[in-house]
């Protein structure tokens, strides 16, 4: 906390389409990691922490065999949910480093979704009967995050007078920053605003365009103290705050009217905010999950950067699209345009903006801020700041 | 009545938390004995005072359309010729602070609304692990409201 761990190297494998790796899902993890130890200057046997969340096919202790770590001293994956814990995976890192329990902490996600089940697919889901936790759902058709989160847009667009343009705005402004990525699989794909419209319907208010794509692919990030950094190649990049979390009784995702519709995020707004000492208008560029684009909108109204009233207003007419945008936001194009390794490669992109490495890189840069996924309790964010 | 998705889709594993809401052909919501809070999905304690003494209570029938979408992606073969459906948040008359998920038949998906009211029928089905019968809650709009 407060810039007592550093990310000193980020690390990924090629971006591919859904079921475009060569690689094994095991292997791309490899990969991300191997990277991010060059990009810091560090020897893989150095490493001895190993986080990542909703991973349970890279074990820790396979990839510390397989990489030859020398020990293996932490490691961690939250609850529940998935991308939601994109910044958390940061939390454990940070908390792993400041304590002293390891020295060199890797935080990755590995995703081969043409190897394994496509994370909206229900199809895994329909092997006999629905179990108690689906069964509230899954007999009436509602089993997909596409479909749960376009309930909570519905009503959200519904109770603000949010319109379909403002959706709209989030998919084209991850578009328009993607062209600038040569990394991005949708590089050489500009969207209009046209073809948003025309694009079908998967579940109203949501079309093809306000849904995320489904990739293979690795991100890792290595967290140390600013002491190690010093002796490293990698520019050091501080870690100022972190949130993980949800606020009272919305752990379930059974939409019961109490929060119903939220996205979990106020309490992870607050957290980050008074932790690190700043507003949500001190942030410089900003990495928000798009699981969908209505929960993008949400989580900004949650987390304090606009009122819902105002979000029309904030995200439209090109407020977010490029590196002199108002707010520079999801300048690589995010989990919609770059590629959907559960949002691991937002929080890279995050730390490219302070080392000034962005292929959409926003000026003088001190805040850069990742959020985790909305809609999927616990939420998560990390702060990044400048380098003392 | 058959299934608004089909009498071969997906039904509910019965548990002793999910078996009432499947089966008893009312809407059941968990009530606390203790402090008279209403819950749902049920579970094991209650949540506003940590009491163990939770019952299920039958409710009016009748509730209000929450939320609504219409899903026009098929996320299994087996819906493809159920597209577009439209799935529904109801919130439940007699339970405060309860929602439920369910479909609303009876009418085109796109015709269901924010805030229309709703009352509940039943989809007939057996379970085939223990041949319980089932009666699975849905919805359907209240004729003038």
């Amino acid at each position: 906390m407060q810039g007592r761990a550093v990310v000193v190297g980020v690390g990924e494998s090629v971006y591919y389409k859904h079921g475009g790796s060569p690689d094994s899902e095991f292997q791309l993890a490899c990969t991300a990691i191997r990277n991010a130890a060059a990009d810091a200057g560090l020897e893989l046997s150095q490493l001895d922490g190993l986080i990542s969340y909703m991973d349970h096919r890279n074990s820790p202790l396979r990839l510390a065999a397989a990489l030859g770590f020398d020990e293996l001293r932490w490691s961690a994956t939250p609850w529940a949910g998935g991308g939601n814990n994109s910044s958390a995976a940061l939390q454990f890192a940070d908390a792993a480093v400041c304590g002293g329990y390891a020295n060199y902490v890797v935080a990755f996600r590995a995703l081969a979704q043409g190897q394994f089940q496509r994370l909206g697919s229900g199809a895994g889901l329909l092997a006999g009967a629905a179990p108690e936790g689906l069964s509230w759902g899954l007999p009436y058709g509602l089993m997909t995050p596409a479909q749960e989160c376009a309930l909570q847009t519905k009503r959200w667009m519904h109770d603000h007078g949010v319109s379909q343009e403002a959706l709209a705005s989030i998919s084209l402004a991850c578009y328009a920053n993607a062209q600038r990525n040569p990394r991005a699989v949708r590089h050489g794909k500009p969207l209009t605003r046209e073809a948003y419209h025309a694009s079908r319907w998967i579940v109203e208010p949501f079309h093809l365009y306000d849904c995320c794509m489904e990739n293979d692919g690795a991100a890792a990030l290595i967290v140390t103290t600013p002491e190690r950094a010093r002796d490293l190649r990698g520019k050091p990049v501080p870690i100022l705050a972190t949130a993980q979390g949800l606020g009272p009784d919305i752990g379930l995702p059974s939409f019961q009217p109490r929060w119903f519709p939220g996205m979990y995020y106020e309490n992870v707004g607050r957290t980050i905010w008074q932790r690190a000492g700043v507003r949500p208008g001190d942030i410089d560029v900003l990495q928000l999950y798009e699981n969908f684009t209505g929960p993008v909108l949400m989580a900004l109204c949650e987390i304090g950067f606009c009122k819902p009233e105002e979000v029309e207003a904030f995200v439209g007419g090109g407020a977010l699209e490029g590196p002199d945008a108002r707010l520079p936001f999801n300048t690589s194009g995010g989990n919609i345009a770059e590629a959907y390794i559960h949002g691991l490669e937002m929080v890279i992109e995050a730390v490219r903006q302070l080392r000034g490495e962005s292929t959409c890189q926003a000026r003088e840069v001190e805040l850069s801020l990742a959020v985790g996924g909305p809609g999927y309790a616990p939420g998560s964010a990390v702060l990044f700041g400048p380098a003392a | 009545m058959s299934r608004y998705l089909g009498d071969d889709w997906v039904l509910p594993a019965l548990t002793p938390r999910n078996t009432p809401y499947f089966t008893a052909g009312s809407i059941q919501i968990q009530f606390c004995r203790e402090c008279g809070h209403a819950q749902h999905p049920p579970d094991d304690v209650c949540y506003a005072c940590q009491g163990a003494k939770l019952e299920f209570r039958a409710m009016p029938g009748t509730g209000r359309v929450e939320s609504a979408v219409v899903v026009h992606h098929a996320v299994h073969p087996a819906l493809a010729t159920r597209v577009p459906y439209v799935v529904a948040i109801v919130s439940v008359d007699g339970a405060p602070g309860c929602s439920v998920q369910g479909n609303v038949v009876g009418c085109a998906p796109e015709a269901v609304a924010i805030g229309q009211k709703l009352r509940a029928v039943f989809e007939e089905a057996t379970d085939p692990a223990t041949g319980t019968r089932l009666r699975i809650p849905q919805w359907e709009r209240v004729p003038g409201a």
